[in-house]
């Protein structure tokens, strides 16, 4: 139930190593941001600059318009969830749980009513007298979350706490962290390095690497309009393809000639790129697997490749696929658009022809690897 | 210098080629670590005087721009924090200011002065004419003069540091005022002291400890190298001792004979080279062997592994002194070796076997012996260490067509090496200066003819550590003498430990690995 | 046929192998563990034999009795034994605390001096520490904790330098994982109650092994010890008592009563030991390696 305020926060360890480059955010109330980037990026340094775990270099933070630069982590009203769960081996759950009301001293019966009452929202009250230890790692994940949740806290913070579990218990504790939210109702900051995650839970996207900040977004502005490479490559599974070519500017019209094709960036994309007057020259053309479709040998710019594998996803192909001059390119095909005859047809090698919509097209500046359009 | 060898040109050596290679390479690296040593500490100093300097800038503008408070706090510690609140810390400033200046005009001022002396005056005879005899008087006393003349330096750079605190602290509550900030009640100041400043709490005794029963009499030890303080200039009751400057250490490095004896250089040299060969082989016999004996009672298969354990472990609880003595007298002229195997006994040798009369058979001997105790350690150390060892690395290797050796050396021993390398470092030093089992086994028997000069009696077992000690405890008590021993005890292990800690990677990198 | 040979030859079996190799090794166990215990028995018969007290040239005593035992009691050794067993208490309590902070203190705080305060210790360690002893004995002479008050004396010094022996267990600490701390810190709990809190009842294991080898330091503990009692029988611990009875002119009256004192001396500390040994090995492989 508060806000959080990030201003020109910088980490810096010894021997002037920068882990953080000035960071500046503003979190709303009751806003579920989610730091995302690969390892290294920072995420989690900042992360713990926010609980007090590590040491804020430069700039503030601040928690309800109070700076808590100089306060111990438990004076912030925060609660953190962590990756390894960091559960007391030798307490059981519900110590574990009580541990932090114990501290505030509470009398005992409110302390009982809220570790049951979490304990109950988790589903894990037949495990109260077990030690951690004897828990498996969705429940013990289930009690750090507990353990933070009984606090009242202003803001709740996790990092990476689903990076431990199996693939198919981190999907359904996602969807039971969703289900939180709106039961607990206050400020979430989650760290991930996961772009699923991120894009399924947050409400706003905070994409970092070598601590800075990519891109603050919602999922679907990260996603259509990325502002930079880093960030339209990061976001989106499989990665978007990449292809260096060149923008023509005929008339008012701009094409783009990938693999000897001549591609007209039509729609909102080309009259942005028309607005901003825009010139010809050399262009890192993203497009999405997704947005890249198999054609007939005659279509229009139909661009002729290889394929090299093909990967069966259930649902979808992942087809990976060689242009003439080397390129390789992801397709996504879902799998109900193909018949029978079609799909026997995908094999290593085979004669494919692919195209793509001007719409689905993202510009980048080979120099600066920023979005032409942002 | 040696050739360099990329990767690829070292990968296409031939096995004692790359043998060669590393051992050219680590010899070569000595050099280069002790040069980077020494060019470092050229930075080092560099780094140190722009500091200083820094220090003198940051006091000099904090009194310029500093308010009446601060100033006046330059010379009444304390005062800013009083007059701005903060009672407790401010008067612990003061307290300490005004303990240290009774301090130095009480007592402080008279040991500095001595200092450079050590004493003017020794004990006089003087004639007592009411009871007809000669009394003494004492006077200056040399070695309180020395204690407490180091003790009162220590005492003045713990002011000049609190001091300097003390104008910190005032340049920082300035700009927190400025600011609008609050300062630190006392309240909080004691709470802190069992959280953010916890630690400043958990060291205050351990820390005060190492500092005045450790670090205050190494100090004074060394200094002592740079006196003539021994039995005869006990610097109290028969004569005051005074600095010499470096004849000690001209006396340790002489060539010259000493009293009839080869000459103190070439005893130091002898002492020395067994103190390494003895702490060479006392660390790898009992790691190999303790290592040999963990992996047999851990073989898969082997049955009553506890027993087996628990019997080894047994004798590291018994205390080595009574183990050691016993031992010690087995193996003696008339011990019960000599005595049941002997001619006396069963008479499988002639004469009683010269376990601690000859050089050669002495130092096998404590070595052997050593073996003895130092193998359950090991064992124990190992036996963790090897269950650590990922067991598919041996599934893989034995896929790979390993044998039991192969797998020996190929995995097991690098993996010890890699993680016991600090270990072994510490165990070798440990084994330089062990006292215990060379002085309760021999006390450095057989005695070394040739260095009967020396101070004290020099034995062929005599580790420099029972020789500082025979040194010390000797008739002549020449404690100079033993301090510089120990000065160049302390410099041989530090110059082991640096090129060790430069030359190994799995030493510097440690926790890389863990 | 050469062929057949071949195979049977690799099928005589990993069985039979390994037989032949494990029996190897319980010959070799059984050796060493004779080797091993054989003086600690010889200790024992020798303790009860009567008939001549210097040594001689058999092993199982001809006349068996508990005239050593006897003989300890009426010696000095009572008083030694008793030094030994009051500075192993105070030491087990005060070493313990001691190097339980400092190792804590390394493990968990990023403090500026940190660094340089481990390498200055590190530095210190590379002295002798026997050197310390010649200004140590005078400093513990003035303030008059030598000799038939040794026993004060052994104790302050043994536990005011303590500290430098931090390795081992903040090698444990290190492996307490720190997000712990931090969960802690999070839920409300200053340093202090982190500590007593969390780490404590995590470090079981530590503090037991810190317990057992400041409490078993002792009663090995000789150089110094001899030092500070100086020649006085009532100062000296089981050790500098002892040796005195195997100086060459004292050997032959005294050397089965310094057996049956070894037995005294030995048993109770290894039943101890014994008793705690899953947590003295698990302190040595746990802190001992990682340093």
């Amino acid at each position: 139930m508060a806000s959080v305020k990030l201003t020109n926060v910088k980490k810096i360890y010894d021997k002037n190593v920068v882990a953080v480059h000035d960071f500046n955010l503003e979190i709303k109330d009751k806003e579920f941001v989610v730091f995302v980037g690969p390892s290294g990026c920072g995420k989690s340094t900042t992360l713990r600059m926010i609980a007090g775990l590590e040491e804020i270099s430069d700039g503030t933070v601040e928690i309800d318009g109070e700076v808590v630069n100089d306060l111990q982590p438990k004076d912030r009203g925060i609660a953190m969830v962590f990756q390894n769960y960091a559960l007391y081996p030798h307490m059981s759950v519900y110590d574990n749980i009580a541990f932090s009301l114990r501290l505030k001293k509470l009398p005992e019966d409110q302390i009982y009513e809220r570790v049951t009452n979490a304990a109950e929202i988790l589903g894990i009250t037949e495990y109260l007298m077990r030690k951690p230890r004897a828990l498996s790692g969705g429940q013990r994940q289930r009690v750090a979350i507990g353990r933070a949740m009984v606090r009242d806290s202003k803001v709740f913070l996790m990092d990476e706490p689903l990076s431990n579990l199996d693939a198919k218990l981190r999907n359904q504790m996602r969807a039971e962290i969703i289900l939180l939210r709106q039961k607990l109702d206050t400020t979430f900051i989650y760290v991930t390095h996961d772009q699923t995650e991120a894009m399924t839970l947050a409400d706003r996207i905070v994409i970092m690497k070598d601590g800075f900040i990519m891109q603050v977004g919602t999922p679907d502005e990260v996603f259509d309009m990325p502002d930079n490479l880093f960030v339209a490559e990061f976001i989106g599974a499989p990665k978007m393809n990449i292809i260096k070519t060149k923008l023509l500017e005929e008339n008012g019209k701009y094409y783009v000639t990938p693999f000897g094709a001549k591609i007209e960036v039509d729609g909102d994309k080309g009259k942005a790129l028309a607005d901003r007057k825009v010139k010809s020259g050399d262009v890192l053309l993203g497009v999405r697997p997704e947005h890249i479709e198999l054609a007939k040998a005659a279509a229009p710019h139909a661009i002729p490749c290889k394929l090299v594998v093909d990967e069966m996803m259930g649902s979808e192909l992942h087809l990976h696929v060689d242009t003439e001059d080397g390129n390789r390119l992801i397709v996504r095909v879902p799998t109900l658009d193909l018949d029978k005859e079609q799909r026997k047809a995908l094999v290593t090698g085979a004669q494919l022809y692919i195209t793509f919509e001007g719409k689905a097209m993202h510009l980048f500046d080979p120099e600066s690897e920023k979005n032409l359009l942002a | 210098m040696m050739k360099q060898y990329s990767d690829l040109e070292y990968l296409r050596l031939s096995k004692w080629q790359k043998f060669l290679y590393k051992i050219v390479s680590f010899f070569c690296a000595i050099p280069r670590a002790i040069g980077h040593f020494f060019k470092n500490i050229g930075g080092y100093i560099k780094k140190a005087a722009l500091a200083v300097v820094g220090e003198f800038r940051d006091i000099g503008v904090t009194f310029v721009h500093g308010d009446w408070k601060t100033k006046v706090s330059y010379l009444v510690m304390g005062f800013g924090n009083i007059a701005r609140g903060q009672i407790l810390r401010g008067l612990l400033f003061l307290l300490f200011e005004i303990v240290f200046i009774v301090y130095m005009i009480v007592a402080g001022g008279h040991w500095m002065a001595m200092l450079p002396s050590l004493g003017k005056q020794g004990p006089t005879q003087d004639y007592n004419a009411v009871l007809d005899q000669y009394t003494t008087t004492y006077h200056d006393n040399s070695f309180k003069i020395l204690l407490y003349g180091v003790l009162t330096i220590f005492f003045i750079v713990a002011f000049i540091y609190t001091w300097r605190l003390n104008v910190k602290q005032n340049k920082l509550m300035e700009q927190i005022i400025k600011k609008g900030g609050k300062l630190k009640s006392d309240r909080e100041d004691l709470r802190s002291m069992v959280d953010e400043n916890f630690y400043k709490t958990l060291l205050a005794l351990p820390l005060t400890g190492i500092l005045v029963f450790t670090v205050l009499p190494i100090v004074f030890m060394i200094l002592v190298a740079f006196t003539n303080y021994d039995g005869a200039h006990n610097g109290f009751s028969n004569n005051l001792f005074t600095w010499v400057g470096l004849d000690n250490f001209n006396t340790l490095f002489s060539w010259k004979s000493a009293g009839g004896g080869q000459s103190y250089s070439a005893t130091f040299g002898e002492i020395l080279a067994w103190t390494l060969m003895w702490a060479f082989l006392a660390t790898f016999t009992n790691y190999f062997l303790g290592m040999f004996v963990a992996m047999m009672i851990n073989k898969k298969g082997i049955h009553l592994k506890k027993m087996w354990r628990t019997i080894l472990v047994m004798t590291v609880a018994i205390p080595q002194f009574i183990s050691l003595l016993y031992v010690s007298k087995m193996f003696a002229r008339n011990g019960l070796i000599n005595l049941t195997l002997g001619p006396q006994g069963l008479g499988w040798f002639k004469q009683p076997l010269p376990f601690w009369e000859d050089a050669t058979w002495a130092r096998v001997t404590v070595i052997l012996i050593n073996v003895w105790i130092g193998i359950p350690y090991l064992m124990l150390i190992t036996t963790g260490i090897l269950m650590n060892i990922p067991a598919d690395l041996y599934e893989s290797a034995k896929i790979d067509g390993a044998n039991a050796w192969q797998q020996y050396t190929k995995i097991t021993l690098p993996y010890m090496l890699f993680i016991t390398g600090p270990y072994l470092l510490t165990s070798f030093t440990g084994n330089m200066n062990n006292f215990n089992v060379i002085y309760l086994l021999t006390g450095g028997a057989p005695t070394n003819p040739k260095a009967s000069g020396a101070a004290g009696s020099v034995g062929y077992t005599d580790l420099l550590i029972t020789w500082l000690f025979k040194i010390t405890t000797g008739a002549e008590s020449q404690y100079y003498l033993a301090s510089v021993v120990g000065i160049m005890v302390f410099v041989v292990v530090a110059l082991i430990s640096l090129v060790v800690y430069n030359v190994l990677p799995s030493i510097k990198n440690e926790e890389d690995f863990q | 046929m050469s062929k057949n040979e071949n195979t049977s030859k690799r099928h005589m079996g990993i069985k039979a192998a390994n037989r032949l190799s494990n029996g190897f090794i319980y010959a070799l166990l059984v050796i060493i563990s004779v080797i091993w215990l054989i003086p600690f028995v010889f200790i024992l018969l020798q303790s009860f034999r009567v008939e001549s007290t210097n040594q001689v040239g058999y092993v199982i005593p001809r006349q068996w009795g508990l005239q050593n035992y006897k003989n300890l009691w009426t010696s000095d050794f009572k008083r030694w034994y008793l030094n030994t067993f009051i500075i192993s208490l105070a030491s087990a309590v005060l070493v313990t605390v001691i190097q339980l902070c400092m190792s804590y203190t390394l493990s968990r705080f990023r403090f500026k001096l940190r660094g340089p305060l481990m390498r200055f210790m590190l530095i210190l360690g590379m002295f002798p520490g026997m050197l310390t002893m010649i200004i140590l004995y005078r400093v513990l002479a003035d303030l008059g904790l030598t000799q038939a008050n040794a026993v004060p004396g052994l104790i302050l010094v043994g536990f005011a330098s303590s500290g430098m022996g931090y390795y081992v267990s903040k090698g444990f600490f290190d492996t307490i994982p720190k997000s712990l701390d931090e969960a802690a810190r999070v839920d409300g709990a200053t340093r202090l109650q982190v500590l007593y809190k969390i780490i404590l009842p995590l470090a079981k294991p530590i503090v037991i092994y810190t317990i057992l080898t400041a409490f078993m330091g002792p009663w090995g503990d000789y150089v110094f010890a001899r030092y500070v009692a100086f020649g006085t029988s009532a100062g000296y611990n089981v050790a500098v008592g002892m040796y005195s009875w195997l100086t060459n002119d004292q050997i032959n009256n005294w050397y089965t009563t310094f057996c049956a004192g070894g037995v005294i001396v030995a048993v109770p500390v290894t039943i101890l030991f014994l008793c705690l040994q899953k947590y003295y090995v698990e302190g040595v492989t746990g802190g001992a390696v990682k340093g």
